[in-house]
């Protein structure tokens, strides 16, 4: 059973700020989603089989030597601010 | 009425693989910020994350020196969470089925700490905090990390203490960490309670997060542990809640309550394919492993005859218990070689790096002989103390020290001469000894050693003085 306080916390967690008419909707929205997820459960056969290594490919590694790291003036070229060779935690702006 | 401490533990060492979990930049401690960075490291969209083979072959030795069982299927799932120091907004990590489990490490005591798990997974950025501002430096964003999660098994802070120290020491030995506290590379969260003795049921428990000092992890433990009977002595109740120690006011403050729970919905990191250890891999992993400490010590007591105490020491620093075992090499008495390292050589070592270094200016052949001539009474203890002083300074062989002169030692008639000529002269001493101060005699002995520039036989000496003086 999806609640009104669910969908509030997914909305929190999501970083979404929703407005109080929309969450009826949301709330049917998210409960036919989670129905949909549960017909398919009903529909696997064996509880152990494996659904997220479709691929089939096992261990893509990379070895273990050192490749010489991008220049810092590239990696710091979009951001915000900052100075010394660091980027800035933007402060958050109070409404 | 009476409080037990109860406590778990979860301790983040980081891999001393030459590169990051999942791209090629090194993982080499401090350099200027944000270069050693590539835009897998800084969480660009688009990138592919690669997992290094070395992380898991290391985490899998960790697994195998704890006693843990290791998985033949394993993945990697995302940690969601908001916060600059992860530029993706999830830490890629193990949720539910981590690399090594059901280990365990035992103590001193016998009592084993029991390992839940051991997971792999990439470490956050460094947050510096300057002028009200905060910045970021990407450089330690993707060094390797394994977190070991015990049971909640301790009861006193000792117990925590030698379990540190003993997981540290493991992890030296099987060299998949430098282990460097002071350098953030072992950092420990404390799960503490408190409950009345004969309660079976835990209490409520606190996190105290991110400590890397062992007196620190002490000192928050015991604040914390005297600060939740006080709540309870007072009627009051325990919030659970996460808590940081502040090492200014050796205080523990609250982060955040329950209410605020981290929420991290793990899902299984799709770039990320399946790692699978097949247990012929396992078992030559296993083969690989070098002796561990704890085997170490057993043996250095059994074998070698030494006390315990010297043998922890010396199995405490893996170069120094090398050392030992080298300079030990046909010599009957090896707590003589122990003596010697333990006293004189790590007079010379101050601290507890020097220790680990072991840097010092002679091969352990050098010791070796010095001892086979004490051991065959070719030299004296008090030569062989100036001699070895004269080694380490200098680094030079015994040779350049010890002459044929000194390996002839003295004559019986000439030292004969020397304690008549010590007796006369120490007229003083003689009487007090006579007296019945024993302690007089030695500076008796003392002239002598001048003279024959510790070249005497002790104990033939002490016998040919008492004859004199009776």
């Amino acid at each position: 059973m999806i609640t009104r306080d669910d969908i509030l916390k997914i909305a929190k967690l999501s970083k979404l700020s929703i407005e109080d008419e929309e969450i009826e909707a949301l709330t049917k929205d998210m409960a036919e989603i989670i129905q949909f997820a549960d017909t398919i459960n009903t529909a696997v056969e064996d509880e152990n089989m494996e659904f997220d290594n479709i691929s089939n490919i096992i261990n893509a590694f990379h070895e273990d030597e050192v490749i010489e790291s991008f220049d810092s003036d590239l990696i710091l070229k979009n951001r915000d601010g900052g100075e010394d060779g660091y980027f800035l935690v933007k402060r958050r702006s109070v409404n | 009425m009476s409080y037990e401490l109860v406590a778990g533990l979860e301790t983040h060492i980081e891999l001393s693989t030459k590169t990051k979990i999942f791209c090629n930049c090194t993982t080499e401690f401090g350099g200027e910020p944000n270069t050693h960075c590539c835009p897998i490291c800084i969480g660009l969209p688009g990138t592919l994350p690669k997992l290094n083979k070395n992380v898991v072959k290391y985490a899998v030795k960790a697994g195998l020196a704890t006693n843990c069982s290791i998985r033949n299927i394993s993945k990697m799932d995302r940690k969601n969470y908001v916060y600059p120091d992860l530029p993706k907004a999830y830490q890629i990590s193990q949720f539910d089925k981590p690399l090594c489990e059901n280990g365990y490490i035992s103590l001193s005591t016998g009592k084993n700490i029991n390992i839940t798990r051991i997971h792999i997974e990439e470490d956050a950025g460094k947050l510096v905090h300057q002028r009200g501002d905060t910045y970021i430096d990407y450089n330690r964003g993707g060094v390797p990390l394994v977190e070991i999660v015990t049971e909640p098994d301790f009861r006193s802070i000792d117990e925590v203490v030698e379990y540190i120290e003993k997981l540290r020491l493991i992890m030296k030995y099987i060299g998949v960490s430098d282990v460097k506290m002071q350098e953030g590379s072992l950092r420990c969260d404390v799960n503490i309670s408190v409950r009345k003795y004969g309660d079976n049921d835990l209490g409520i428990r606190t996190e105290i997060k991110n400590m890397n000092s062992l007196s620190f992890i002490a000192k928050a433990m015991e604040y914390e542990f005297n600060r939740q009977i006080d709540i309870i002595e007072n009627g009051g109740i325990i919030e659970q809640e996460t808590r940081r120690y502040n090492s200014d006011l050796n205080i523990t403050e609250s982060m955040r309550k329950k209410e605020d729970a981290d929420d991290y919905r793990y899902f299984r990191d799709p770039d990320l394919v399946t790692i699978s250890i097949m247990d012929e891999q396992i078992q030559q992993i296993k083969n690989e492993l070098p002796e561990l400490p704890s085997v170490k010590l057993k043996r250095f007591v059994e074998d070698y005859n030494l006390p315990i105490q010297d043998a922890e020491l010396l199995v405490k620093y893996k170069k120094v218990a090398e050392y030992f075992e080298e300079a030990c090499i046909k010599i009957e008495n090896h707590k003589v070689v122990s003596n010697f390292i333990l006293s004189q050589i790590f007079r010379t070592l101050s601290t507890e790096t020097e220790k680990e270094d072991f840097n010092i200016l002679i091969p352990p052949s050098y010791l070796n002989e010095l001892v086979k001539l004490t051991e065959t009474k070719k030299i004296n203890s008090s030569l062989a103390r100036i001699t070895l002083e004269k080694m380490l300074e200098t680094g030079k062989p015994l040779s350049e020290f010890i002459t044929e002169k000194h390996l002839q030692g003295i004559d019986e008639n000439t030292l004969k001469s020397i304690c008549e000529k010590a007796v006369l002269a120490n007229e003083k001493a003689v009487n007090e000894y006579l007296n019945g101060k024993e302690k007089a005699f030695g500076s008796i002995i003392g002239y002598i050693m001048k003279e024959t520039k510790g070249n005497a036989d002790a104990a033939l000496a002490t016998e040919i003085i008492k004859t004199i003086i009776s």
